[in-house]
């Protein structure tokens, strides 16, 4: 069996500790490097994801292969490339959060592992995140997406209170942002000024992808 | 627990419909056309009068025979692989119906008549479906001789599909031609006899008559053990009284007087306890199979069942609407949930509409749905720690990392296919994904899975030897007249030999 196959059954079965424990090992012996581990659980979340997509797997099957994978990126891998002096590649990074006073969070992170799952590092800085919050973490790790997630009606305001923090900071061309959750539109987006919309975690995956390729 | 079944009677009131019953089969009894049925029911007993051909059924012989009616067996397809039980606890989903008329989008009325050919991919697509587990005569071929259709059937069966299938007790002739097929198909009638492949339905005519043929085919049936769906259809208000517990006292007197016939005619003899029966309209005398009282009577008729340990049919998913519209959709859910609700083991008519006359195949593959929906609504919930799932609970709520949620544990993964329903066509995206998908309704998507699992569908592969057999065996049955049948059922005084040598005898009706 392949490194990648025996990687492969280790996040299909949510084996956190296994998958740590077996790159681990093949960094220290110098068997691969943490960069090919990396290619390889990119391959292995492209696959889990076309499952999905082909709707031969659930969400949950999704989401913990991927919530599997994000602890040996964070605690085996992105320490080792690091030590060797360099950055792990990523298809972009993404902050994204619930807008002050919604507490609303599975959407979001939904939104959050897809982005995940597809390559990007997603820094999600959970609930009722105020403009501020959103704007300093962008800067502090030279985020390229902002994405603000609102649940109700009563909080989409917010949205727009970020965009117009950046703009008051002379930061609003400097991001890409996109707003989602259920009682947002399209039109409300554009009313806004953010830079796109999404229904759901699939639509913003996409969303973003052409985002960052325009 | 699973759901509590409806009950629409007390145990006082079971006890009364009962009484009244027997007191129909013993002081009226049942008008029985067939003579060698009322032969039989003399020699066991019965009081016959052969002027009004009327059978009085004595107490003593109603209660000894119902002893041996069996309360479960099993149902096998053509190679006896696939196989389900039936019995007095479960709920399986099924067709019936014998449309003779089907939805087609290209015609100005919407319909056109029902050909073979749509006989035959109505048993390919139940083939495919995955809780629709048994495939009736269902779509009347128009184009091909009544006294030839059950032998043409049988043949499309085994070749196209893993499940058991149904058909009418059409008679002697014709149900003697199904046992003999159906046992070159499965190796022999011993075979035939230990797991049956077929059901046969029967329908004494309300009130009170068991008409010639029917009961010459149902003693075919029973002598064979193929199980039999003894299912009246009364009508509230012109076969049966309006009254839905007279309809229903009278509908048991019929259906416990044909199983005391089955039980002589072979103890043991498998049968469902069913009805179709439901009300008429009072505008305008039309039948209404998508009333709510149809729904009353066949909880009704289950709990009698019940009463009698005997497995049940009903109907359910019934529609008098004419189009696939928004009373197709109330009337056949209702009727379905109605019917399952109140723990009827066998549902029929899946796919059809407008009083069964209709079969649209899309609504075949939706009631496949819908029944998957159903099945899991009348499991209930189940309750024990591991369900009750206290420490996933502890862990997600009291998370500090961000981002957790129930979607990622493995308490979710490990109880989301046996707790949550995934339904195929019901539409549960976002509006952006279904306008992407084409902003298909459910029809449209409905169709789409009809093309694909015909497109998809293998056919059974039979054995030159055996395929030959079958297909002489369709040439001689082709090669009688209407009056060889007949003659067959008494119709007319005659013999008639089979192909096998059979014969027949006389039948001085």
């Amino acid at each position: 069996m392949s490194i990648e196959d025996e990687m492969r059954q280790f996040v299909e079965e949510w084996d956190k500790e296994g998958l740590k424990e077996m790159c681990k090992s093949l960094i220290d012996k110098g068997k691969a490097s943490p960069e090919e581990l990396l290619k390889f659980i990119g391959n292995i979340m492209k696959f889990i994801g076309e499952q999905f997509e082909n709707e031969e797997i659930f969400l949950p099957d999704l989401i913990g292969a991927a919530d599997t994978v994000k602890d040996t990126i964070d605690e085996i891998l992105d320490p080792a490339i690091r030590k060797s002096g360099g950055e792990k590649e990523t298809l972009g990074k993404v902050i994204i959060g619930t807008v002050e006073s919604d507490v609303h969070s599975i959407g979001k992170d939904l939104v959050g592992s897809f982005l995940f799952a597809n390559g990007f590092e997603v820094f999600n800085l959970g609930v009722e995140v105020t403009a501020d919050e959103f704007i300093s973490k962008a800067e502090e790790v030279g985020a390229q997406v902002i994405g603000l997630s609102s649940l109700l009606t009563m909080s989409m305001d917010f949205q727009r209170q970020v965009i117009e923090e950046l703009k008051n900071r002379g930061l609003r061309d400097k991001y890409i942002v996109i707003v989602g959750g259920a009682p947002t539109s399209e039109d409300w987006a554009e009313q806004i000024g953010a830079d796109g919309w999404a229904d759901d975690a699939i639509e913003a995956v996409e969303l973003i992808n052409n985002l960052i390729t325009k | 627990m699973r759901l509590k079944h409806i009950e629409v009677f007390s145990k006082d009131e079971i006890q009364e419909i009962h009484s009244a019953s027997i007191q129909l089969l013993t002081d009226v009894g049942m008008k029985i056309d067939a003579q060698d049925a009322r032969n039989l029911l003399k020699e066991n007993g019965a009081e016959v009068d052969t002027e009004s051909k009327f059978v009085k059924f004595p107490e003593a012989l109603i209660r000894e025979k119902l002893k041996t009616v069996p309360d479960h067996f099993r149902l096998h397809g053509p190679d006896g692989h696939f196989n389900f039980e039936v019995n007095t606890k479960d709920t399986i989903f099924a067709t019936i119906g014998t449309p003779v008329k089907i939805y087609d989008p290209l015609q100005k009325k919407g319909i056109r008549k029902t050909l073979f050919s749509d006989t035959i991919q109505q048993i390919k697509i139940v083939d495919s479906l995955e809780n629709i587990l048994c495939s009736h005569i269902d779509v009347w071929p128009n184009d091909i001789s009544y006294i030839t259709i059950h032998v043409h059937c049988i043949y499309q069966w085994a070749k196209n599909t893993r499940k058991p299938y149904g058909l009418g007790c059409l008679g002697k002739l014709a149900s003697t031609d199904m046992m003999k097929m159906t046992s070159m198909i499965v190796g022999g009638e011993t075979e035939l006899i230990k797991r049956p492949r077929l059901v046969g339905f029967m329908n004494p005519t309300s009130p009170l008559h068991l008409p010639v043929i029917m009961t010459n085919g149902f003693a075919v049936f029973t002598k064979y053990k193929q199980p039999t769906i003894i299912a009246p259809e009364a009508l509230a208000g012109s076969s049966a009284p309006v009254t839905l517990a007279g309809l229903i006292t009278q509908t048991n007197a019929e259906i416990l007087g044909s199983i005391i016939l089955s039980q002589i005619y072979n103890p043991g003899a498998p049968v469902f306890y069913g009805t179709v029966s439901h009300i008429t309209d009072m505008r305008t005398g039309n039948s209404a199979m998508g009333s709510p009282e149809m729904g009353l009577i066949t909880a009704g008729i289950a709990q009698l069942a019940r009463y009698y340990n005997i497995p049940s049919r009903g109907p359910g998913g019934g529609t008098d609407s004419k189009i696939l519209d928004m009373q197709n959709g109330i009337e056949r859910l209702q009727t379905l949930m109605l019917a399952a609700q109140a723990g009827v083991n066998y549902i029929t008519c899946a796919g059809t509409y407008e009083a069964t006359l209709v079969e649209a195949l899309e609504l075949l593959v939706i009631d496949d749905e819908l029944a998957g929906m159903v099945q899991r609504a009348i499991e209930g919930i189940t309750v024990n720690d591991d369900t009750i799932g206290l420490d996933v609970i502890k862990k997600v709520a009291t998370s500090e990392k961000e981002g957790v949620n129930f979607l990622a544990e493995r308490h979710t993964r490990d109880h989301m296919k046996s707790e949550l329903y995934f339904p195929k066509l019901l539409d549960r995206n976002r509006r952006t994904t279904w306008y992407k998908k084409g902003a298909k309704d459910i029809i449209t998507r409905a169709r789409e899975k009809v093309d694909q699992i015909l497109i998809a569908h293998k056919p059974n592969e039979l054995l030159k030897d055996l395929d030959n057999k079958l297909l002489k065996f369709i040439k001689i049955v082709e090669s009688r007249t209407f009056d060889d049948y007949k003659k067959a059922e008494g119709l007319m005084a005659s013999k008639i030999t089979l192909p096998d040598g059979i014969e027949i005898k006389e039948n001085d009706k």
